[in-house]
């Protein structure tokens, strides 16, 4: 057993010195990034100024704004994609006529690069040229065109509904993929008690596939928070930081304000913000059969 | 015998072939586009068809992130001899010491006799010495659309910011999706915001655009505030989505004739041309505002070689190169920029064609057209646009007050070290 231990661990080791390469090196450079003062102009001659990009950071004015931009964000991105990922493959596990070519269309969005998205839909949404508002005055349900991503009010509720546009066929994916593996046994039992429709979704389907969902919104929660690509595309974080989140902040530090030191502080708050919730979130849901 | 001498001269001329030293030149642009990058590619063919033993491998990374991937790659001496340097960026290049002093070069060259007035100063804006050599030039002014203002009566040249904006109101139609002004809100808005905000002094320095000829900070004077007032008002005759406006929606709405009022620089021609076509469009100076002047900025953009490039001198070849009368006439010609070298003005009767009557007029009229420049060799200027973006969407959108993005930017220069 112990020669069957050595040989796991051998055949193991190459992916783990992979990992720590790829992960770990990034990260404990990031974090001695963060405390060091590392801008284009020093690029060569970074010096350690201790805590100070972090104060920079979390003192920021618009930093608490910027946080709660995050949070709507991800729980409205991460609600209605489950909701409606949920939805459609609940519908996609019905055999219908075309069901490949339906999924096809379906899966679409979700081979696209999150920039490109953001681009496609900043066109689409724009105030002057965009299809949409085309579309909806031509249909007379608006009267004149709606600032989409110009107005504050309308920005973040926007973006979101890209994301989820996005995001729906990822719940799609996992949850299909669970629900295929729900044994007819368990539906065929529940009729036989008189089971309905709604009955046999909440005592069957959904308990079958909990560990699926808790896993699958684990992942999107974290993707969603590092995932600045559509907002990057459409707004940049703007209108006046209508749809600033994290993730956005810290490219605009990067790439506006060159301040590498600084963009890493943030990226280490992202990274314990995101610890912190994992760490809690699975205390809380560990009880069921959690499988991640 | 004779034969096996035959074969065996063959395979040397051969294997001299084979083995003959290809240099190859690695350059990075910055300002990436499909049309841009077709005409430094023709550029570069003829290159290498004068330079048999010259390749040139052209690095095209996406605008977006081409600053940043040029800082990286140089400061970690990556594999580059020509680095494009846009005006914006060459404190930050040349402070890391991985770009080579010119000046060498510039000494010995004929080049330096044709340069357009302010070009060389421009080039030595770091510690007084040319890390670059400017290959175009930017100065921003007025383009029209005749053929869409003459439909509401307009056929006046709008000489000043008052007048601008009452053709722009007179145009602005929204339930016709008709607008006056071509507004840019995002994607470093920061030198539409000052042309309008300058407009209002008489007394800003040669030297710093952001300074009065007191040493004083504009943005503290009552002055800098009827500026964003008005700029304010300007907005109003934009379209309401264009506060969220880069570079592509400007000409967007420009070439469908939304907005018939734009600033900008001349790299829009060669767009402009190909978009609309050259008869659609014209070119005026900027209005002048109250206080009698208008302050452009010359923006340039240019190369730069490595200090640790092993092929400097082959490098310095390919600059001259680029920057003959010929060459400088096709690349600002196709791209649509003001050329570096005097003598193209002379060789190419396109830069004296009606397209390019507004810079003419102002480079003409000292008096009411001042140049003037950036702080761009202060650290704080890589910080500046994004602040500057930010607090005056925030003023457009009723956010804040003016008078708190004024003392805001002031504060930020002040701790930059810049005025009184």
């Amino acid at each position: 057993m112990n020669k069957l231990r050595f040989w796991i661990f051998l055949m193991l080791l190459p992916t783990f010195i992979l990992i720590l390469f790829i992960n770990l090196y990034p990260l404990v450079r990031g974090g001695v990034i963060s405390f060091q003062r590392l801008t284009v102009f020093n690029l060569n001659k970074p010096r350690f100024i201790g805590f100070d990009n972090y104060r920079a950071v979390l003192n920021d004015p618009g930093f608490w704004n910027i946080f709660f931009n995050t949070c709507i964000w991800i729980f409205f991105s991460v609600f209605f994609q489950l909701v409606f990922g949920f939805i459609l493959a609940l519908l996609l596990t019905k055999p219908f006529k075309g069901r490949g070519f339906y999924m096809g269309i379906v899966f679409y969005p979700w081979a696209l690069s999150g920039f490109a998205i953001g681009l496609l839909w900043s066109w689409i949404l724009n105030g002057q040229f965009g299809v949409l508002n085309d579309l909806l005055m031509k249909l007379h349900l608006i009267s004149k065109p709606i600032s989409f991503l110009s107005d504050p009010s309308f920005a973040m509720f926007s973006v979101i509904m890209i994301n989820v546009w996005y995001g729906i066929p990822f719940f799609a994916i996992m949850l299909l993929a669970a629900l295929q593996s729900i044994p007819k046994e368990l539906y065929e039992a529940a009729e036989i008690d008189g089971a309905g429709v709604w009955s046999k979704l909440i005592k069957v389907t959904i308990p079958y596939i909990k560990p699926t969902i808790l896993s699958t919104v684990l992942l999107r929660i974290i993707w969603v928070m590092n995932f600045p690509d559509i907002i990057y595309g459409t707004t940049r974080g703007g209108p006046a930081g209508a749809t600033n989140i994290l993730s956005v902040q810290m490219i605009n530090i990067v790439y506006y304000q060159n301040n590498f030191g600084k963009a890493s502080a943030l990226g280490m708050v992202i990274t314990m913000i995101l610890l912190l919730f994992t760490v809690l979130y699975l205390q809380i849901f560990e009880k069921g059969d959690f499988e991640i | 015998m004779r034969r096996f001498v035959v074969m065996i001269l063959i395979g040397l001329v051969s294997l001299s072939f084979v083995f003959a030293e290809v240099v190859t030149l690695r350059v990075i642009q910055v300002f990436t586009s499909p049309l841009r990058t077709k005409v430094l590619e023709e550029i570069i063919s003829k290159f290498e068809a004068q330079n048999p033993d010259v390749k040139v491998e052209l690095i095209s990374p996406p605008y977006e992130t081409a600053y940043q991937k040029i800082y990286l790659m140089v400061s970690a001496e990556e594999p580059l001899d020509i680095v494009e340097v846009g005006d914006w960026s060459l404190s930050a290049l040349a402070s890391m010491g991985k770009l080579l002093s010119l000046e060498p070069y510039l000494a010995k060259s004929d080049l330096i006799n044709h340069l357009a007035p302010g070009v060389l100063e421009a080039a030595r804006t770091y510690k007084n010495t040319a890390y670059l050599l400017p290959n175009a030039i930017y100065v921003k002014t007025l383009f029209f659309r005749p053929d869409i203002i003459s439909k509401y009566n307009i056929t006046e040249v709008p000489k000043t910011m008052d007048k601008l904006l009452e053709f722009c109101r007179a145009l602005t139609k929204p339930e016709q999706n008709q607008f006056g002004f071509d507004f840019r809100g995002k994607g470093y808005p920061t030198a539409f915001i000052d042309i309008v905000m300058t407009s209002f002094f008489d007394d800003i320095d040669p030297n710093c655009m952001y300074l009065k000829k007191d040493g004083k900070l504009i943005f503290e004077d009552k002055r800098a505030l009827d500026g964003i007032n008005f700029y304010l008002e300007l907005f109003k005759t934009a379209p309401k989505d264009s506060i969220n406006w880069g570079f592509d929606e400007q000409v967007n709405s420009f070439v469908s004739g939304i907005t018939p009022y734009l600033f900008q620089d001349p790299d829009t021609v060669g767009l402009l041309n190909e978009l609309l076509g050259q008869d659609k469009y014209r070119t005026a100076p900027l209005p002048i505002g109250k206080g009698g002047k208008a302050y452009p900025t010359i923006g340039f953009a240019g190369w730069g070689i490595t200090s640790y490039s092993k092929y400097k001198d082959i490098a310095w070849k390919f600059l001259e190169f680029f920057n003959s009368p010929q060459i400088n006439a096709f690349w600002c010609r196709d791209y649509g920029a003001l050329p570096v070298d005097m003598r193209v003005y002379d060789i190419d009767p396109y830069f004296k064609s009606d397209t390019f009557n507004g810079w003419k007029a102002m480079f003409d009229d000292p008096q009411h057209y001042q140049f003037t420049k950036y702080p761009l060799d202060n650290e704080a200027w890589s910080e500046w646009n994004d602040l500057h973006e930010t607090t005056m969407q925030q003023v457009l959108l009723g956010k804040i007050k003016p008078e708190t993005a004024l003392k805001t930017w002031a504060d930020f220069w002040k701790k930059a070290g810049l005025g009184k």
